[in-house]
């Protein structure tokens, strides 16, 4: 057992009493010394130099009813102890001065005493383990005035400890979670682990938050939820407010966002507060911030460093403090290459940083999606429907099987449910308009012809090649780039070899027309975005 | 020698049971493991008081000592030679004095040598040996048995703001059995009230009503104000007899009477006139011990208390002794103790 050391405040109120009938009061410092379950090593007391009289009697009765006791008083200036920032200070130094050993000492600060700011100090200092300790707390006797000892509690700020509000907490970040996903159960892992992520930083931080992923994963409407979740855990009390970038061209551009004051251009016939301001004290979702200009990006730096902003034509700065969530599908650093995107802004956002996956790359969330939006499709119009048996297996097959593309994504995937549910007659979603449905998409996917880009990232400045091999490669490499796995890239690749078992082996298959290309499957995945 | 292991939960079940084994550990030099410390109390494991008495016990016989930790319920105490010397320890929470003494006399008594012992604290507390009943009564018959103790009450300490200081001379030599069956006549009877920090009324009451009724004379009355840290207040009877002296006390508390006090006081001091014997039941529980270490004795007290009957039960457990108490009437007992 480590020795105990206490640090307080000699109380003005509670612990001042002179004469003998003081042994009658109870007295929260002195009583420390007199619980037959606790052995104080060391007693810092800390008290204002005038009370330096009445500070020694404490610390002589301590001594009395506590002789194994060393009690050291700290004369400590404070000029008014109802000032916050006066006692922080002073405190805080105090703490950056004391030779703190908590591998030898066992530090319980008590906060019995005090002025409530002091009490407040100590409680932060102590949660913020610049006093390295445990808070003290004690409580007078049931019948006072009659020199009973009183009772004392030991309180530890690390909550992992107690394990019922560990629960509590626990039950609430996934609840968290959950309603970060719409309740829905998705079952991709790695998804999953960055919504519990999300939630972690949403509720601990104010700083900006990146969403990173491709049109249709969600981003909007994790924003939204992300706000509705902070609103109700009582974190934001301002709007929330959205929008697209993409939509904002112009002098509009400017306006819109940053407000503008009546008569700064043509047209301004009245004050217009702008997005920003209205955002104050709520969050701020900018879609699409890669196809924001030049001009707004460094008055956006602007606003999110210092918390203000010139609204257009205005001499004066008017101040909104609100968070900040960016979404873009764009690969920012190659904006910023590209002159196109501002560096500093870039790392002003670039703190939490998620990547909101495909549709394609979680597709064992698709089931449950399905299910969620099947369930918004009856919400929205009071409608019950679902799939025939046969009829959903048949669309999972294919909605998750290797022909999926998904290149819209989850908005992608709600279009096809809305048009399945309001086609179903009798609130059934039958085969035949699964299949309909299914020829639909194939159409719709087989126009995608593989993006140059991804080839002129993955081949770089290699041997110039014939178009005849371009188109091959080309698809290859998307396909390649696609899967999670050589394997996988080559059953797709030599999918009717693969049936009429003429190849044995598809990944060794593919493997070698790579290699001939100069590329391999690590290759491609490692400069697919780059 | 064997390590005993002993249930510190059994029979009184407290601090009591706790310093008997130090004690004896000490004189005997055999260790001892004590399990289950107070388990059966509001608050199990060693607390502050009981700590002190350990790390006294340790001073005294160079023990090694394993769990002497505050909260402690397993307590494994080696001693080697107890020596004696100039020592001091001092009783936290206003805690009794007696109650260390109680852990660290015996042993020196059969030690050749001489200590000078001082101990702080609280000296005449509700719930343990008051210093003055161990100096008017006790001593006395140690001194008969052949160790000399001398002591001295430099000041008082009261509960709650203790304070207080005694000092001992010991002069260790080999015990002899002590025999003490009859009340002398009563040479003198002295009762007195001491207070400190408090109105002298309460004093004033005390002995007014303990002198009413036992009818004492005015020059058996003293009142005695004396300097402490805190208020205190203690109501004393000391009768001297031909053979030996009692000493009955009671404190004053917060929310007692002063004629609750002096009650009390008279109740204890009937019971031993009425039982016409020469020991109370403090008194025998602290002898038990000496007599013991001595290898026997026999005197007359009072039905014996929890207290005594526990102390005779871990004696045995130490010494090749067996105490015998023989019931002479309701109150009245005759205790040998006599090598088994």
């Amino acid at each position: 057992m480590k020795p105990v050391v206490v640090l307080g405040f000699y109380g003005a109120t509670l612990d001042a009493a002179s004469g003998p009938r003081r042994w009658d009061r109870w007295r929260p410092t002195v009583d420390l010394g007199r619980h037959e379950d606790l052995l104080i090593q060391r007693l810092e007391l800390i008290h204002q130099p005038e009370h330096g009289g009445p500070a020694e009697q404490v610390a002589l009765d301590f001594r009395s009813v506590s002789p194994d006791t060393e009690v050291r008083l700290h004369p400590l200036r404070i000029k008014n102890p109802w000032d916050f920032e006066e006692v922080y200070g002073a405190l805080l130094d105090f703490a950056g001065r004391y030779a703190f050993a908590p591998e030898r000492e066992d530090y319980l600060v008590h906060i019995t005493t005090g002025t409530h700011v002091a009490q407040i100090c100590l409680f932060l200092l102590t949660e913020s383990r610049r006093f390295p300790g445990r808070l003290l707390q004690g409580s007078p006797p049931r019948r006072q005035g009659q020199g009973n000892v009183g009772s004392y509690s030991i309180i530890d700020l690390d909550l992992s400890r107690y394990d019922l509000l560990r629960r509590r907490f626990a039950t609430e970040h996934a609840e968290g979670s959950s309603y970060l996903k719409a309740g829905i159960p998705t079952r991709n892992e790695a998804f999953n682990g960055l919504i519990d992520r999300l939630e972690a930083v949403a509720m601990a931080s104010r700083s900006p938050i990146l969403l990173l992923g491709p049109t249709g994963a969600g981003k909007t409407h994790l924003a939204r939820r992300l706000y509705e979740l902070k609103k109700s855990r009582l974190q934001v009390e301002g709007a929330y407010v959205e929008v697209n970038c993409a939509t904002l061209k112009g002098d509009q551009a400017m306006s819109t966002l940053f407000g503008h004051v009546k008569g700064s251009f043509t047209g301004a016939l009245k004050d217009r507060p702008g997005l920003l301001q209205a955002a104050d004290q709520g969050l701020l979702f900018l879609d699409e911030i890669g196809d924001l200009g030049l001009d707004e990006q460094a008055m956006l730096l602007r606003a999110l460093e210092e918390g203000r902003f010139l609204p257009l034509g205005a001499d004066r700065a008017v101040e909104s403090a609100f968070q900040l969530v960016a979404g873009t599908n764009v690969d920012l650093p190659r904006a910023v290459q590209a002159g196109r995107f501002r560096e500093d802004l870039l790392h002003r956002i670039d703190l939490w940083t998620f990547h909101l996956p495909a549709l394609k790359e979680r597709l064992e969330d698709l089931e449950p999606n399905l299910d969620y939006e099947l369930l918004r499709f009856e919400t929205k119009h009071g409608r019950r429907v679902s799939f025939a048996p046969e009829a959903r297996r048949l669309f999972l097959k294919f909605a998750t099987g290797p022909e999926a593309q998904w290149p819209g994504n989850f908005r992608e995937l709600s279009g096809t449910v809305e048009r399945l549910a309001t086609l179903a007659r009798r609130g059934s979603i039958d085969r035949a308009a699964v299949e309909e449905e299914i020829a639909a998409r194939r159409q719709a996917w087989q126009g995608r012809a593989p993006s140059g880009d991804l080839l002129e990232r993955v081949l770089g400045d290699q041997a110039e090649l014939d178009p005849f091999d371009r188109a091959q490669l080309a698809h290859v490499v998307q396909v390649v780039a696609e899967s999670g796995s050589l394997a996988e890239a080559g059953r797709r690749l030599y999918a009717v070899s693969r049936q009429k078992k003429k190849s044995l082996n598809d990944s060794d298959r593919l493997k070698k027309y790579l290699t001939s290309m100069g590329l391999s499957y690590e290759l491609i995945h490692a400069r697919k975005n780059s | 020698m064997s390590e005993l292991i002993i249930d510190g939960s059994e029979g009184e079940g407290g601090g009591q049971i706790l310093r008997s084994a130090l004690a004896l550990s000490l004189a005997t030099g055999r260790p001892f493991v004590m399990e289950r410390i107070r388990a059966r109390r509001k608050k199990p494991g060693l607390l502050r008081q009981h700590l002190t008495s350990v790390l006294a016990a340790k001073e005294i016989g160079h023990a090694t000592v394993d769990g002497a930790e505050l909260g402690s319920s397993r307590l494994h105490f080696a001693p080697s030679t107890v020596t004696h010397g100039d020592r001091h320890f001092s009783i936290g929470t206003a805690g009794s004095t007696s109650l260390v003494l109680q852990t660290i006399l015996p042993p020196l008594l059969n030690v050749p040598g001489r200590s000078r012992i001082s101990i702080e604290g609280g000296t005449h507390n509700p719930l343990a040996p008051a210093w003055t009943f161990l100096e008017r009564a006790f001593f006395p018959l140690l001194s008969r048995m052949g160790a000399q103790v001398g002591g001295r009450l430099v000041r008082p300490g009261f509960y709650p703001a203790g304070g207080g200081r005694v000092e001992l001379e010991i002069e260790g030599g080999a015990l002899r059995p002590l025999e003490l069956l009859e009340q002398g006549a009563i040479e003198e009877r002295r009762a007195e009230a001491w207070f400190a920090n408090l109105p002298v009324t309460i004093a004033q009451r005390e002995l007014e009503t303990l002198g009413r009724g036992l009818e004492l004379g005015p020059s058996e009355r003293h009142i005695v104000e004396v300097e402490a840290a805190g208020p205190g207040n203690v109501l004393f009877l000391s009768l001297y007899t031909r053979t030996s002296t009692e000493v009955f006390s009671a404190c004053g508390e917060r929310g007692v009477s002063s004629e609750q006090v002096a009650r009390r006081v008279e109740k204890e001091a009937r019971r031993w006139l009425e039982a016409q014997v020469p020991v109370g039941e403090h008194l025998a529980d602290q002898l038990l011990l000496p007599l013991a270490l001595a290898g026997g004795g026999t005197f007359r007290t009072v039905a014996p208390s929890l207290h005594t009957l526990t102390n005779a039960k871990v004696i045995e457990r130490f010494l090749p002794v067996k105490t015998h108490f023989i019931t002479e009437a309701p109150d009245r007992c005759r205790v040998d103790l006599r090598p088994a």
